[in-house]
């Protein structure tokens, strides 16, 4: 059995980002080559959840906070993906993770998961004018669940930005500075 | 033997009986156990304790698995309640899902329900505008439908006297089209939607836009806080269930207030298979009820009975309560039970932006959701060459304005910037008054049943021509509305949904004056079976444009008086 190997620190910060969502349970302990999350309709194995992460971590890179990876957003457009779409958008969803690299290597000579930061933007810059249907969708797909997840993430909700479940007031001539 | 079975009918016997605990139902429950009657409220659904039975109430976006969307496999097992604005993850537990209850669609109708203690009061949006003298008058002046047996005068107290209680927020306009209630402070229009009622009183006679009317507490009072209800927190997370009482529902409010009395029995789980009759007095005696956990059967009796079922399960427990002397269900010997069905058309919309006062924003959340403009149409003489006319909901917000077409930093920061905002952007939905029709209705299927035995419901009702006519006009009205006030960008909007999805049947045993040509009589009885009342939306003889459940309540309230009053004469 395989190991990954992670600080404590990332690991505790990790639970706690999820603590509240119950949905996000990564297994410390992984059984080598599946996905971290059950899912009842996606079949993705540990290599295609690495280069979610690294996907997600590229539309939203960490900085002086969190990013994508960090915030488990791969596993969150995985859960979306998983429940709430249907089974053509799955099957798009899933070819389209699958040839991801393929088109990578066409395109810039390498795995996306190896290409420097600077090259993977290129990359995603490109897809906006390419054919394939599927990568077309898959990205289309991934983006909009990347974006979703962090808004509504925790970390955002709280620490970034106050969503106030109990404003108590109402405002509508708010002057504006 | 015979001494356990006196026994078992005494303690299945009360004074009053009412089915259904939804907005009508309870207000039945809090007046009669107030005046003392021993009152049995039958629920089918699940009882709902205020707060309690919240599971939602406090949940943070984040806490919600698919962060309040319902998943795919949910939205294909129940289409219909999914159709429903309010049916998202976070309140999908108090909807009837699809399976649950089938019925038989002849044309394309979505019911929506909600089976428990608190029914959809739970889930309404919450609107409360009072009827005029205009709209009572209607039906006789355009000759429609029946006249209704009731003028304005006869419901205005009780009106007051459900306002006080209930607690509706609203400012006194001096309106004859739209009476003012006994009102709490209004919440005031944000600055694109006053800038809009300015205008609109500039430049159109006799048009109106004022602040949303509703049902939430903005300043309790005394009555409030004795229900245990505090002052609305703006949460805008109704349909969860409010912790604060901050709106009513019968879960925070009447059904606690009746329990209070200790007169109250309220029996979740009891689907009513039909009221009892009993021909030589010609009264009714009771309900037989199933019970949904034992699927036992049993009678409950009492002196007299309300109908709270909501319109169309109400039209559903008239219909299968046949007996030698009425074949064709309770009262209903002109055939006319289950017919003329109405609605509200809320298929319209109508956008728009607008680039002043932008050195204002709104903060914070409106619970009454923005403006509201009252019918203006036909109201003091016929002018359009259709029937009646429209309200409309509208309002204005600004919202934060992020580029998320890029990657990287680029878009991170982009959706962590909160320094640009749109413009205005303007909003109105219509709400439509719909003409009663005989053929829109409803009948029982005479095989099928439901788990319970109880038959499945047919339903033909749909939209006529001049529904069409009604919405083309506000698309007009609203657009000139808009373009004197300067507003760009207008687009009108058929949102194409179905009848029923407005959430407004109402009618199908009519209130009139004429055995002849309607069901109940003026305080809501059966004219042919006097100590059966309706009170709840099945009784609507017309349906004006006002949402209708505050009418529901003020109706209970007035028939309730009435059934105690005359059971204490001996008239019941």
């Amino acid at each position: 059995m395989k190991v990954d190997v992670i600080n404590r620190r990332t690991a505790l910060r990790r639970l706690l980002y999820i603590a509240g969502g119950t949905l996000l349970l990564p297994a410390c302990y992984r059984q080598s080559g599946k996905a971290t999350i059950e899912m009842t309709h996606l079949v993705i194995d540990e290599e295609q959840e690495n280069l979610l992460a690294e996907l997600v971590e590229t539309i939203i890179p960490s900085s002086d906070t969190p990013g994508g990876k960090e915030l488990l957003l791969h596993l969150f457009v995985l859960k979306m993906v998983d429940d709430c779409h249907s089974p053509e958008d799955q099957e798009a969803f899933t070819a389209g993770l699958s040839t991801f690299s393929t088109y990578s290597r066409e395109l810039m000579g390498q795995d996306f998961i190896k290409l420097e930061v600077d090259k993977r933007i290129a990359f995603l810059e490109s897809l906006k004018e390419i054919e394939n249907e599927e990568v077309k969708r898959f990205y289309g797909i991934t983006r909009r669940r990347t974006i979703q997840g962090f808004t509504n993430s925790k970390y955002v909700m709280t620490d970034l930005k106050k969503y106030e479940l109990v404003p108590g007031r109402y405002n509508g001539y708010f002057k504006m500075t | 033997m015979a001494n356990l079975n006196i026994d078992s009918v005494k303690t299945r016997t009360f004074d009053a009986i009412v089915i259904g605990s939804g907005a009508s139902g309870g207000w039945a429950a809090k007046e009669f156990t107030e005046k003392g009657l021993k009152t049995l409220v039958l629920e089918r659904g699940r009882d709902v304790v205020h707060v309690k039975d919240y599971p939602t109430t406090n949940l943070y976006p984040y806490e919600l698995e698919h962060r309040g969307e319902t998943t795919y496999a949910d939205k294909q097992a129940n289409p219909i309640a999914n159709r429903c604005y309010a049916y998202k993850e976070d309140t999908r537990h108090f909807f009837v899902k699809d399976e649950e209850h089938p019925y038989i669609q002849e044309k394309d109708f979505d019911w929506i329900r909600g089976y428990q203690v608190g029914g959809k009061s739970l889930l309404w949006a919450r609107q409360t505008q009072r009827w005029s003298a205009y709209d009572f008058e209607g039906p006789a002046r355009d000759g429609f439908a029946v006249d209704w047996p009731i003028r304005y005068q006869d419901i205005d107290p009780w009106y007051s006297y459900v306002e006080r209680f209930v607690g509706i927020a609203g400012n006194k306009d001096g309106l004859y089209t739209l009476p003012d209630g006994d009102f709490l402070p209004g919440y005031p229009l944000n600055a694109a939607e006053d800038y809009f009622r300015q205008s609109v009183n500039k430049n159109f006679q006799g048009r109106h836009v004022i602040s949303a009317r509703c049902a939430h507490l903005s300043e309790p009072q005394p009555i409030h806080i004795e229900q245990g209800r505090v002052k609305c927190q703006h949460r805008i997370l109704c349909q969860r269930g409010c912790p604060f009482g901050g709106y009513f529902s019968s879960n925070a409010s009447t059904i606690p207030w009746a329990q209070k009395t200790g007169n109250l029995t309220l029996r979740p789980h009891s689907v009513v298979h039909s009221i009892l009759y009993d021909k030589e007095t010609g009264k009714a005696t009771g309900v037989k009820v199933i019970d949904t956990e034992s699927l036992e059967e049993l009678d409950f009796f009492a002196n007299v009975i309300f109908v709270n079922a909501s319109a169309l399960n109400t039209n559903l427990v008239l219909l299968n309560s046949k007996s030698d002397r009425f074949p064709e269900g309770l009262g209903n010997d002109n055939g006319l039970l289950g017919k003329y069905i109405a609605f509200h058309n809320y298929t319209a919309r109508i956008s728009a932006e607008y680039d002043g006062l932008l050195e204002y924003r709104t903060d914070g959340r409106n619970p009454a959701g923005g403006g509201y403009i009252p019918n203006f149409r036909n109201v003091d003489r016929q002018e359009t060459d259709f029937l009646r006319g429209w309200a409309a909901a509208f309002g204005a917000s600004r919202s934060q304005i992020r580029d998320t077409n890029g990657v990287g930093d680029a878009l991170k920061n982009a959706l962590l910037d909160d320094s640009k905002w749109s413009n205005w952007r303007i909003h109105s939905h219509m709400m439509a008054e719909t003409i009663p029709k005989e053929d829109n209705r409803v009948w029982l299927n005479a095989d099928k049943t439901d788990k319970w035995g109880v038959p499945l419901l047919h339903i033909s009702i749909d939209y006529a021509e001049d529904d069409w006519q009604r919405r083309k006009d506000y698309y007009e009205q609203m657009t000139a509305m808009y373009e004197a006030a300067g507003f760009t960008n207008i687009r009108t909007q058929d949102d194409g949904r179905r009848p029923g999805n407005d959430i407004h049947e109402m009618g199908g045993v009519r209130m009139g004056h004429d055995p002849k040509t309607s069901l109940l009589n003026k305080w809501n009885q059966l004219h042919l079976c006097n100590n059966v009342y309706v009170t709840d939306g099945a009784c609507m003889t017309s349906t004006a444009t006002q949402n209708p459940t505050l009418t529901y309540m003020a109706l209970t309230a007035r028939a309730v008086d009435h059934a105690v009053k005359s059971l204490k004469n001996g008239d019941l």
